[in-house]
């Protein structure tokens, strides 16, 4: 059964390549996840220069309500940053603001496909020989997304400008702000996490650069030798500490159960080796502050995706998925950070 | 749980039944049933316990806000009579906005009640602690 999206997504190409003819759209189907954005993979295919061609594509295309508010342009911007730098991320193709071609704003991507996301799989074999490589390429990486000059690659023209004295408290504030707005209980763990993080704010940033957002285990691909093949999920990337990014990578609610930073190591090799690919050191102290940091921001995500599901703007069981699953563990790990589990 | 587990529910029902017709795209029924059976599943676990975690986190709550009246005055009584969740759920995030008033008042001022509130509030998450929990 063909679905109604593909002749609309084959004519909105068809309107991008002027050259092309014959353009079509088939295999859609939907990816699991994805509260942020819907994402379906497709082949497209069309006729060009006489010769028969296809490619494997990614739609990214808004909900009617989002787990988190983001600029779409912030998010392509970002992909076509790092795309073809030592940060493997897929090629960005068209972005649509409007809401005219497909009801919602999207963007095309390539598909970097034959590669696993999910971070389920890589408990079992064959995956369980790979953390400590994996755990390499995600740092090394992370580091690597640190180290880039946001003037270079374009990405401070798009992205709003932060002091490094300021970067903390303009995230913190950001965040306290979503649950002030959106929480629907009242939240004692979270809200002494936030008190303490006023009381004893970090240094300021060692540089001011790119930050991914949701940087962890989930979030790229990755394959049965341990090496990652493109990032994802960019629709948090701001300007900012890129201790933000590490501390998010090691909330202990992306441990899943396992007590080690991502599942995969023990959390000092981590920092080791972001340090090293960074160049940057995490102090103790500062990292401390951040980790602690986005345990308030994954909270707030939480709370927002409730909450989208609470005002009726977004029905789906995405949305109340992670206030159920998550918002316990997300307490739980605000304790185990201030030592309190 | 928020959402609540009946309002989910309602809303899942009407998911399945909407999914049931033949004329569903399959990419959209496999997209949304999918993530509906893990609702059910987490609902199914939560429910036997959830009156009782919610009376204890109650009663506990209440006793450390009338343990800290001198630092912040606890909210009036409240009788307890209505055993629905709907009602617990309400009266638990009425004492859990008192007790985060209470407990910044005695942060730095009175240890001994601040470990007490600290106590019980590792407590109440292991009360809500799920089977696969990420903590």
């Amino acid at each position: 059964m063909s679905h109604p999206l593909e002749p609309r997504i084959a004519a909105y190409i068809a309107a991008q390549m002027p050259d092309a003819t014959d353009v079509a759209v088939r295999d859609l189907s939907r990816i699991s996840g994805g509260a942020s954005r819907e994402t379906y993979r497709f082949v497209g295919s069309w006729t060009q220069g006489g010769q028969a061609r296809e490619r494997k594509l990614i739609l990214r295309r808004d909900p009617p309500a989002s787990l988190i508010d983001t600029e779409r342009r912030i998010e392509f911007e970002a992909y076509r940053a790092f795309h073809g730098t030592s940060v493997p991320a897929p090629e960005m193709l068209w972005l649509e603001e409007g809401d005219g071609p497909l009801d919602h704003p999207f963007f095309i991507a390539e598909e970097i496909a034959g590669f696993q996301a999910g971070p389920g799989l890589l408990w079992a074999e064959p995956y369980l020989g790979t953390h400590a490589k994996l755990a390499e390429r995600k740092w090394t990486i992370l580091g690597e997304i640190a180290k880039a000059d946001p003037v270079a690659n374009g990405l401070a023209e798009v992205m709003p400008a932060v002091a490094a004295g300021d970067c903390w408290n303009r995230e913190l504030t950001y965040w306290e702000d979503v649950l002030d707005a959106d929480e629907a209980e009242p939240l004692p763990i979270i809200r002494a996490a936030i008190r303490w993080l006023r009381a004893n704010p970090p240094p300021p940033a060692q540089k001011v650069g790119v930050v991914h957002g949701d940087y962890r285990t989930g979030n790229f691909l990755y394959d049965t030798g341990g090496e990652i093949h493109g990032v994802l999920d960019w629709e948090m990337a701001h300007l900012g500490d890129p201790l933000e990014d590490l501390g998010w990578s090691l909330n202990p609610i992306w441990s899943f159960g396992r007590g080690l930073a991502g599942g995969l190591v023990p959390q000092d090799q981590a920092v080791a080796i972001w340090e090293r690919s960074s160049g940057l050191v995490a102090d103790p102290a500062a990292l401390h502050w951040w980790i602690l940091f986005n345990c308030v921001k994954g909270q707030a995500i939480w709370v927002s995706s409730a909450r989208a599901w609470l005002d009726g703007g977004n029905r789906e069981p995405i949305m109340v998925y992670p206030a159920w699953a998550m918002t316990n563990a997300q307490d739980r790990a605000a304790l185990q950070v201030m030592g309190r589990l | 749980m928020i959402p609540s587990v009946p309002a989910v529910l309602m809303d899942l029902a009407g998911k399945v039944a909407a999914n049931a017709a033949p004329s569903v795209n399959p990419v959209d029924r496999a997209s949304a049933l999918g993530l509906s059976a893990m609702l059910m599943g987490l609902a199914a676990e939560s429910w036997d316990s959830a009156a009782h975690h919610l009376v204890m986190e109650n009663r506990a709550f209440r006793a450390l806000l009338a343990k800290g009246a001198a630092y912040a005055p606890p909210p009036a009584e409240h009788a307890e009579d209505d055993f629905r969740l709907s009602a617990l759920a309400a009266e638990n995030g009425r004492l859990r906005a008192a007790l985060i008033t209470l407990q910044t008042a005695v942060e730095g001022r009175d240890a001994a009640i601040n470990d007490a509130i600290w106590a019980e509030l590792r407590a109440s998450t292991e009360r809500r602690k799920t089977q696969g929990s990420a903590v």
